[in-house]
């Protein structure tokens, strides 16, 4: 029951906005971490975020369920990301997928090949967590700052 | 209460289209196939003796071939099968080297998974025994960074399936988890007999596992505990021949026989992978109360990512606390007419005492991960045999040397798919 009243209360959530990126002094834009501009959640740490893309947590500080959504395997911004977020390289990232998808105990985030696809799906739910180039972000998103 | 309690959440979480996981859309069922192979060859500079990554093996590297295939090599391919947003089903065939040196495919795993939060699951069926850190994925090479997990280690419990119940419980901390996996069931598993002798089997019952693994972000932590019912029929003869002779023989037999025998084990892991470099250290106590003896095992490994490639080093170590001898009868208790076959029956108990694994490894290695799913892996071992202990080498040739050492050269392919 209190399940039920957390997911009906956070669909009633009030819309807010912050933006803040995890800043890179890459020469290619800067990758950012997004979510619904409807959700609640303004802010994550380095550390949740990572453990959040790496199925370490299900959950959102506020108690909702996480959804992370990937871009394709191959993407350079999907590097950029875990580089950032988790210290990882694809390969380390394909190896940590591996070891939980081949002992049954979970699977990868699901991906999607365009931002484009990722801002519709993260319109859809307040839960999901993305990441993009910055000037690919416009209003349905915010950018989660990082605490 | 907390039954109850239990039972609620469960059958809420059955009738209720709302649950947890009810922010994702719904699905149709959805069938993913995958797998992952590794393709390896060792070589071992010791033709006396075969060396062989685990008991299950029936030949390895040295005496039967001088550079073997068969060791490392496997190939598995699994099915996911998403039947709704809690039920899901999964089913791995791996081919490996059999205990009677075929590569006839087994089921590797086969369960049904019930997740009635995203912290609680339920599986139901055949499962791994994840004591250690990489025990549920010991065959997956592209998940590790070693071309195999250190056996002084890892060959210490031969049990890593478990066909019964098992559920897991995460716990979330603002920064870190705990979960804690309970684990119930019963395996049988086949080993060969050195030198084509055929094969035996273990069958272990009651089996019980209490695994708690807490993680912040790039630490991990993990302590479990397992125990079961271990039997070994083909031991039995032996044994059984001890109780024929007064209550000196039946005293011995009851104190090695393995015959429903209370097996303990007890291990530490820690690892710290913050990306450029990982660390990590496993230790093991297993008592299988028995001619089987008390064993303990550890290793430390390290290493550090340069771009594509992770060069690292193992050190790693096994020893045998129990006896590896034992005086058997007292020969002023013993007829003279029976001295002969009694003094047999003192050889056979002490030779499985002398065989116990004691030795140690020292490997250097390198991981390249040349292209997207494949890695490429060079390993290099050099393992000291305990004093008087012939360690995890079998098929033992006329000339072996315990307590010898040897050194391997390994190069593997891992892939998924």
């Amino acid at each position: 029951m209190k399940r039920l009243m957390t997911f009906n209360g956070v669909a009633a959530m009030r819309v807010l906005g912050f933006a803040v990126c995890l800043a890179s002094a890459a020469t290619q834009a800067d990758v950012v971490a997004v979510v619904s501009a409807k959700s609640e959640t303004l802010s994550l740490s380095k550390d949740q975020l990572a453990d959040i893309f790496l199925g370490r947590v299900s959950r959102l500080p506020n108690g909702m369920l996480a959804v992370p959504i990937d871009l394709a395997e191959g993407a350079p911004l999907r590097a950029a990301f875990y580089a950032k977020v988790a210290d990882r390289s694809p390969a380390q990232m394909k190896a940590h997928w591996s070891r939980i998808i081949f002992t049954g105990r979970g699977l990868p985030p699901k991906s999607v090949a365009t931002s484009v696809e990722l801002k519709k799906l993260i319109a859809a739910n307040p839960g999901s967590i993305g990441y993009m180039d910055e000037t690919d972000v416009d209003s349905s998103v915010r950018v989660l700052k990082s605490d | 209460m907390p039954n109850a309690r239990i039972l609620a959440a469960a059958l809420l979480a059955m009738t209720s289209p709302l649950g947890a996981v009810a922010a994702e859309p719904a699905s149709s069922p959805t069938l993913s196939l995958s797998g992952f192979g590794t393709l390896g060859v060792v070589h071992s500079d010791d033709d006396k003796a075969d060396f062989t990554s685990s008991p299950f093996q029936a030949v390895g590297a040295g005496h039967t071939r001088s550079w073997s295939a068969a060791v490392d090599s496997l190939v598995a391919a699994q099915a996911n099968l998403d039947i709704n947003q809690r039920l899901s089903a999964i089913v791995q065939v791996m081919s490996t080297q059999n205990y009677d040196d075929t590569f006839r495919p087994h089921v590797e795993w086969a369960n049904l998974k019930y997740q009635f939060t995203p912290d609680f699951s339920v599986r139901v069926g055949r499962t791994a025994l994840p004591l250690f850190l990489v025990t549920d994925s010991i065959n997956v090479g592209y998940a590790n960074p070693w071309i195999r997990p250190p056996i002084e280690l890892y060959n210490l419990l031969s049990i890593t399936t478990n066909d019964g119940l098992d559920g897991s419980y995460r716990w979330q901390m603002r920064s870190a988890s705990d979960t804690l996996q309970a684990v119930t069931g019963r395996t049988n598993n086949e080993f060969p007999i050195p030198n084509g002798g055929g094969s035996e089997t273990a069958d272990s019952r009651r089996q019980l596992a209490l695994v708690d693994t807490f993680q912040q972000g790039f630490t991990t932590f993990r302590l479990s505990y397992g125990q079961a019912h271990l039997s070994i029929p083909a031991l039995d003869p032996l044994f059984d021949a001890f109780r024929q002779f007064g209550p000196q023989g039946a005293q011995i037999a009851d104190g090695y026989a393995v015959h429903d025998r209370l097996i303990r084990i007890l291990g530490v892991s820690a690892s710290y992978e913050p990306g450029d470099w990982f660390a990590m250290a496993e230790w093991a106590r297993i008592n299988l109360h028995s001619v089987l003896g008390e064993k303990t095992g550890w290793y430390a490994s390290g290493g550090h990512r340069f771009g594509q490639l992770t060069p690292y080093v193992t050190y790693a170590q096994a020893k045998v606390n129990s006896n590896t001898s034992t005086a058997g009868f007292n020969p002023a208790d013993v007829p003279p007419a029976v001295a002969a076959t009694v003094s047999g029956l003192d050889s056979a108990l002490n030779q499985s005492l002398a065989s116990l694994a004691a030795q140690s490894t020292i490997s250097a290695g390198a991981r390249w991960d040349f292209m997207p799913d494949v890695a490429l892996k060079l390993q290099f071992d050099h393992i000291k045999l305990g004093a008087e202990s012939q360690g995890w080498l079998t098929n033992l040739q006329p000339g072996f040397r315990p307590g010898s050492g040897l050194d391997l050269v390994s190069v593997a392919i891992n892939f998924v798919f």
